[in-house]
């Protein structure tokens, strides 16, 4: 993994626009495959991706299932942080309901992570 | 690197790395997976349907230090040929 390299993938799609869900998994993991070091940050509708069982229900046409993806994105080592005021707003239960591998993050975590990185992309 | 295609042909000994059916980033993570199987110096095939895996590739290559030696077609498919550098 570069030292030097990193990429922050917003995720605010949740899992009723399939493609827009899922391309930034796709981008992760081409990026983890590259070398580049990954924080995928899940905002808004985008938690409900980290909700356990949800990945299984995304497929979008023409791309991997969701959580093909997502099984990639952790086997590759890419950090998955997950907004807490999120999930509570939408009675998601953290950390039970979650997937494994989410982490509970706040504003000032998500400011480190993209003030660190090369770029970040908003999805 | 610019090799020909019958350089290319010429290639016998290539792990072929069959990625045929998979979506983008598949065949990528295929190809990644693929190179911890070989060692450093050998050439891996990447069989591919994906029409963007070519460009993928080649641009992968480039990034973590491979050398992309070029493309042949096959019937439907994509072969794709990368030496492993590090």
């Amino acid at each position: 993994m570069s030292d030097t390299e990193k990429l922050v993938f917003m995720v605010t799609r949740g899992p009723g626009e399939a493609e827009l869900a899922t391309i930034p998994f796709v981008m992760a993991a081409a990026a983890l495959a590259s070398d580049v070091a990954v924080t995928m940050a899940f905002q808004g509708d985008g938690v409900e991706l980290m909700r356990a069982g949800v990945a299984e229900t995304v497929e979008a046409p023409g791309f991997p299932p969701l959580a093909k993806l997502l099984h990639d994105v952790r086997d590759l080592g890419g950090a998955l942080l997950v907004c807490t005021p999120c999930l509570k707003s939408r009675g998601i239960a953290a950390p039970d309901d979650l997937v494994e591998g989410a982490e509970l993050v706040a504003a000032g975590r998500f400011v480190v992570e993209i003030t660190s990185a090369t770029n970040a992309l908003v999805y | 690197m610019t090799t020909t295609a019958t350089e290319l042909e010429a290639i016998t000994d290539a792990a072929v790395i069959d990625a045929r059916g998979t979506a983008c980033p598949g065949p990528l993570l295929e190809a990644k997976k693929g190179m911890t199987t070989v060692p450093v110096g050998s050439t891996i095939e990447i069989w591919s349907t994906d029409a963007g895996t070519k460009n993928d590739i080649s641009a992968w290559s480039g990034k973590v230090g491979h050398d992309f030696l070029g493309v042949l077609e096959a019937d439907g498919y994509e072969r794709v040929f990368v030496v492993r550098r590090k």
